[in-house]
């Protein structure tokens, strides 16, 4: 067995060589039958469609005034009332109301990180995959180099020189944590060019880009989908310990920032646990969210990992 | 450290053991291969490291100084003092000459040399990331080992969920949770862990009271981190103990009569320790530079604080140093993965 | 082949725990080398004050070139000055009893006390000083940190032990605040560091007990945790009250607060608006504030030009039309800002230089008074022809490009944060665009020294003498033309605020001296280049267990420049209580309880194990 293999990393090195290319519908119908039997993979998906369902609507109620420290006129700091269900932060602002508005500059990083990551994780993947020779060994000796710089302080040090705010924090997640994908997607790829369909595309003279495109890339998708959920919980968590870490604009409104603030504003020492406490516990739910969707997914696409 | 990507990262760098069977070089060459790879990627690193902390043109010396009655010469010599004034290939050239010997440049906040900063941080880092390594291993591996045995049980579930749960809490602010209410105390709990730093410097520091006022300021950076990484150990474990239970290996040692716990000790337990180690080793490289949340949020004075200290300013010499030791040790533990490896699976062995 | 198998687990074992070992071994060796064998740190017999240091901590040692808060606190308990600051805020008596000036304003003659030792038992006299002073006008390193309080200095001679003699090239009036303690310059041994002026950069002062004289004596210094201290119980100024002086480092003031209310220390100098609120209603603990040292406001760019006049960087032009800037000063609400940002504790602020020091003291005349008024500020800018945009953002013009601002702001300040965002709100209501841009301290400087800011957030303090504060709006602090050089707070130059400068520190008459300072500080109000918000309290907070601490008041009181020397001298324990060990011993046997856990944990799975092979 590999040694590569854990819960966390779907290796699919002799995954589903199933046969070939089984009508879409079908397989979506069977797929998504398969993960409702995963009642903790249904939990994480109902979580996170819960959260992005939020983000989404956060705007139709939530008017820029109650954001706005300049407008707002809460009581500093205060407990949960009424009226401020999570209570207030130091400038008299709902919680409750940061906390949603949060959600949406928070899964924004995570997404548009992950977004980064597996793009440019899939296509030096691929690449090191199809051309083996010396293009796949430079390229992966790249990606071992990259592997060796530890993760947080690389990221740390991106953020501090490109200057805070989340444009750079996305770019930190991103830098440090496209290897993983490279090397996942290059090991599929490997498994995929082995198998006679390529090999037949190969024959009938379809060209590097075709062969890549056409026929490696559909096949190494799902494990880049399953492959990607993880990472979004990853970047998630980068997100919020880099903006802790002081890296983050402190203007924008996101979890870790919300509790940057209370962290380094005093709410700790007031007591303050409703504006310490929700932000955290939000940044978990999400984690897991995303988490065991993942898990579940891999799951299924992987049965092998069924051991009951 | 909490963070998954470094997990599949760290996965991902695993040895791929089909590959190298593959590859039959005798072993000192093998040693000369991989120590080789190694070398140039710490000289790669050392690159990246330049490149990163001096494409930003960034002028310190009026932080340095300021509100502080200096005048210009003063500024002038400081900039020359600290190499700003010479050109950036030469500034590089110094650069490697100086981290090669050993030197790490000058600290722009300190007026001490990098170098003699982060060795007086190493040791309070390898203490605490020591301590809470070593438990979380134990811990990990025998949830791990319980759980994978009887998956699908109560244990197990319980076992698993918690630690995805875990695994899931931001490090940082698990550590304020603790921190809030061990040590500032709340409600009718009364603090009475200490809140920062790693020794109390109105106790004498040396003998017996120290080591143990010493251990009560590691109890919560420690269990942060132990709670935040033995998850990681219980899912590999698991998952390689279930691989081994469906091998037809241990069917032959049930129907020699051996009892559910020997077969266990015996048979599964060596094969799926294997991919343990190895992860575990990859584990002990990224271990030290993951500790820069917690040791900030408790002050404990390691490498991570230091780094950490460093942002505000930002001190980029110490960012630059501190980021060479973390790479250089993940390097090393790389390495020594790699040769664990080899020595603990059979089948690589035997060649 | 099971027995080998067995082995083999436990060589594996073995072989994580080894791995775990290998990490903690050194450590622990590392510990046991860092807790230095030092024969005076085992007697802690006796009270101990504890306080939290200067966030900024310790920088070095060695007082010829640190320039951290931190270092400087400690030099201002280790080394002697030769005048303090009196609790009227005017230079008193230190190592020297009395002075003297010369008629020409150009000798003064210091005469210092006799009698004097060092913690070594070397004699202190005029020499130790002479030399000092002189090292640091003649030597460059020596010079680095406070160089410039010498640099008017003609000759500094000892003709005698208890006779100090300085001669200045002009007249100046501040020469008695050049040696005082915290902020002025530390007089060395002698005998002690001629031997390390060859390589006075690299020295590091770190031999323990310091030689030095002052309240307290330096025992022990972990860099980035603890300088421990003993009291000096001949001190000149009055024996200390506490036996030991203990200060802690907390870089978070969170993490400071925690550990006072924990009662693991026993004096925060400078907690923020929010602690200082729920600190005042906590058992335990009392909290004073006094009048501010410093303000917080807003930098604008008035069109960054080097000495000669060549303007730099790429600062908006429409900021040096003095229209504009007034009419931002006017849309500024600083009321609301010292009731929301620092929730009261603080005044509005006008004059330059801040309450703490009265004697400098400077009100707007009636009428010229800058109030909140947007709607008059919005008048203004349609009379000067900015005509409102379609997005309602108005357009310059000179350039005709829409009025949009860069506001820099420091990304580790929550105040910086706080005030930037009340001021985009303000600013857009008069048509005025604003872009926050949080920055690192060094880059925010080094965009502060090139000219490449529109609007950067601002904060100074000051010690009683205000020479430096108001030397960084001269137009001698303008950069060179290569762009270096120069330490312009914002690139303010007027010819007429320079002659002011040079004529107050050649008034020796103090109420003379402040009318001029207080016309430097009417130009300053009415330029709006350094728009000022507010001075906020310095708060404090202590255990009750301390009294005596020297806190000033609220408004417009005394506020001791050297505040770590004189509460720390003053202080003074309530009860002899043995407090300070009550907490710790519970904690110990937590701790210890816990390795038992773990360590059993341990050895279950060991002992476990050993059962299976014998049953086998």
């Amino acid at each position: 067995m590999s040694a590569a293999q854990t819960a966390t990393e779907p290796v699919h090195a002799e995954a589903p060589a199933a046969a070939p290319v089984p009508p879409r519908f079908a397989a979506a119908r069977r797929f998504a039958r398969a993960f409702r039997g995963r009642p903790a993979g249904v939990a994480g998906l109902s979580i996170l469609l819960l959260f992005t369902l939020l983000a989404l609507l956060a705007p139709a109620f939530i008017g820029p005034d109650q954001l706005d420290v300049t407008k707002v006129n809460g009581p500093l700091l205060a407990a949960p009332s009424g009226s401020y269900p999570l209570g207030t932060d130091q400038a008299g602002r709902s919680v409750l109301l940061l906390l949603i508005w949060g959600s949406r500059e928070s899964l924004e990083i995570g997404v548009l990180a992950t977004v980064l990551t597996v793009v440019f994780g899939s296509a030096i993947g691929i690449v090191a995959g199809h051309f083996g020779g010396f293009v796949g060994r430079a390229l992966m000796h790249v990606t071992d180099w990259f592997i060796a710089l530890p993760s947080l302080p690389l990221a740390i040090s991106l953020a501090a020189v490109l200057g805070q705010g989340s444009a750079s924090i996305t770019i930190a997640i991103a830098v440090t944590s496209w290897t993983a994908t490279a090397r996942l997607v290059r090991a599929q790829t490997l498994a995929v060019e082995a198998r006679p369909f390529v090999e037949r595309a190969r024959a009938l003279g379809a060209g590097n880009w075709q062969i890549m495109l056409r026929q490696v890339l559909p096949n190494v998708m799902p494990l880049i989908l399953v492959s990607s959920t993880l990472t979004v919980a990853g970047s998630l968590l980068s997100e919020a310990t880099l903006t802790f870490l002081g890296l983050g604009s402190p203007t924008d409104v996101t979890w870790g920032e919300m509790i940057h603030d209370a962290f380094f504003g005093g709410a700790f020492t007031a007591d303050a646990w409703w504006y310490l406490l929700p932000p955290g516990l939000a940044i978990l739910a999400v984690v897991l969210g995303f988490t065991l969707t993942g898990r579940a997914v891999e799951h299924v696409l992987d049965p092998r990992m069924e051991n009951k | 450290m909490s963070s998954p990507s470094a997990v599949a990262e760290a996965v991902g760098a695993a040895p791929d053991p089909r590959p190298r069977r593959a590859f039959r070089v005798p072993r000192p060459g093998y040693l000369v291969t991989k120590l080789a790879a190694a070398a140039v990627s710490f000289g790669v690193t050392l690159v990246i490291g330049f490149v990163l902390f001096n494409v930003m043109p960034s002028d310190p010396v009026r932080t340095m100084t300021r509100g502080r009655p200096v005048s210009e010469a003063q500024l002038a010599a400081l900039r020359v003092q600290l190499g700003l004034d010479k050109p950036i290939w030469e500034r590089f050239f110094d650069y490697v000459g100086n981290t090669l010997h050993g030197n790490l440049g000058y600290s722009w906040e300190y007026q001490q040399s990098v170098a003699s900063l982060t060795l007086s941080r190493v040791g309070p880092t390898l203490l605490l990331m020591g301590t809470s390594f070593a438990i979380s291993v134990v811990l990990g591996l025998w949830l791990g080992m319980r759980s994978g045995w009887r998956a699908g049980s109560l244990f197990d579930r319980v076992t698993s969920s918690t630690a995805l749960t875990l695994w899931s809490v931001p490090t940082f602010w698990l550590g304020m949770i603790l921190l809030i209410v061990f040590s500032v105390g709340i409600g009718p709990i009364h603090g009475f862990l200490p809140t920062a730093g790693m020794s109390d410097p109105t106790l004498p520091q040396t003998g017996m009271t120290h080591y143990l006022d010493v251990a009560r300021h590691l109890v919560l950076p420690a269990l942060t981190m132990v709670l935040v990484v033995y998850a990681q150990y219980v899912t590999i474990m698991r998952s390689s103990i279930i691989e081994e239970k469906g091998s037809p290996y241990l069917l032959t040692a049930r129907a020699k009569g051996l009892t559910d716990d020997a077969v266990r000790r015996r048979h599964a337990l060596p094969n799926a320790m294997l991919p343990s180690v190895t992860m575990i080793f990859m584990h002990l490289g990224g271990l030290i530079s993951g500790a820069v949340t917690v040791e900030a949020i408790f002050s404990w004075p390691g490498l991570g604080d230091l780094t950490y200290q460093a942002l505000t300013i930002p001190d980029l010499p110490v960012l630059q140093g501190t980021f060479i030791v973390f790479s250089a040790s993940v390097i090393i533990m790389n390495l020594l993965a790699d040769l664990a490896y080899r020595v603990l699976d059979p089948r690589v062995r035997a060649q | 082949m099971v027995v080998r198998e067995s082995r083999r687990i436990r060589a594996m074992l073995a072989a994580a725990c080894v791995s775990g070992l290998l990490v903690a071994g050194p450590a622990a060796l590392a510990t046991a080398t860092a807790a230095r064998a030092d024969s005076s740190t085992g007697a802690t017999s006796g009270t101990t004050l504890r306080v939290a240091m200067d966030s900024s901590g310790v920088d070095t040692l060695n007082p010829f070139t640190a320039y951290f808060n931190g270092a400087l606190d400690l030099f201002g308990s280790i080394y002697p000055s030769l005048t303090s600051i009196d609790e009227n805020g005017v230079p008193g008596p230190y190592l020297a009893d009395s002075w003297t000036l010369s008629p020409d304003h150009l000798t003064w003659t210091f005469k210092i006390h006799s009698g004097l030792k060092w913690s070594d038992g070397q004699p202190l006299t005029a020499a130790d000083a002479a030399w000092t002073l002189n090292l640091i006008m003649t030597n460059t390193v020596a010079g680095t940190a406070n160089g410039t309080l010498v640099s008017n200095f003609a000759s500094v001679t000892a003709p005698d032990a208890t006779t100090l003699v300085i001669k200045t090239k002009q007249p100046q009036a501040n020469v008695t605040y050049v040696s005082i303690p915290v902020s002025g310059i530390p007089i060395v041994p002698q005998h002690i560091w001629q031997s390390h002026v060859a390589d006075l950069k690299d020295y590091k002062n770190d031999t323990f007990p310091v030689v030095g004289y002052g309240p307290w004596t330096l025992t022990d210094y972990q860099t980035d945790q603890y300088a421990k201290l003993d009291a000096n119980k001949s001190f000149l100024l009055g024996a200390p009250k506490y036996d030991h002086l203990i200060e802690q480092l907390y870089k978070e003031s969170d993490a400071a607060v925690a550990a006072l209310k924990a009662g693991q220390l026993d004096y925060i100098n400078g907690v923020n608006a929010t602690q200082f609120s729920s600190l005042q209603h906590t058992g335990g603990i009392t909290t004073a504030q006094a009048a501010g040292d410093g303000w917080t406001g807003l930098e604008l760019n008035p069109g960054a030009r080097t000495r000669s006049g060549k303007p730099i960087g790429t600062g908006n032009p429409a900021l040096s039309d003095p229209v504009l800037r007034r009419a931002i000063a006017q849309a500024i609400d600083k009321k609301t800002l010292v009731a929301k940002v620092i929730d009261g504790q603080g005044q509005v602020a006008a004059g330059y230089l801040p309450p703490a020091w009265p004697q400098w003291n400077w009100t707007p005349q009636a009428g010229e008074e800058q109030s909140f008024d947007p709607a008059a500020a919005n008048k203004m800018l349609d009379a000067a022809g900015y005509k409102t945009g379609a997005d309602g953002i108005r357009v310059d013009p000179k350039t005709g490009k829409p009025l949009n601002l860069r506001l820099g702001i420091h990304s580790d300040s929550s105040n910086d944060s706080a005030i930037s965002t009340y001021l985009v709100g303000w600013l857009k209501a008069i048509g005025v665009g604003v872009t926050i841009q949080p920055m690192s301290m060094t880059a925010l400087n080094s965009d502060l020294g090139k000219g490449d800011w529109d609007m950067l957030m601002d904060s100074w303090t000051t010690g009683p003498d205000p020479t430096y504060l108001l030397g960084i709006q001269s137009c001698s602090t303008l950069p060179g033309d290569d762009g270096n050089g120069g330490n312009t707070d914002a690139f303010f130059c007027d010819p007429n605020y320079d002659k002011l400068f040079a004529q107050q520190a050649t008034i020796f008459d103090p109420a003379q001296r402040a009318q001029v300072v207080g016309q430097m500080q009417d130009i300053l109000y009415k330029a709006d280049v350094d728009q000022l918000f507010y001075y906020a309290t310095n708060k404090v907070a202590a255990s009750t267990k301390v009294t005596g601490l020297v806190t000033g008041k609220p408004d417009n009181g005394f506020y001791p420049a050297q505040t770590s020397f004189w509460s720390y001298l003053k202080a003074a324990p309530v009860a002899q209580s043995a407090s300070a060990s009550s907490g710790s011993s519970t904690g110990t046997f937590v701790g210890l309880a816990g390795a038992v856990v773990v360590v059993g944990a341990g050895a279950v799975v060991v002992r476990r194990r050993r059962g299976a092979d014998d049953r086998e």
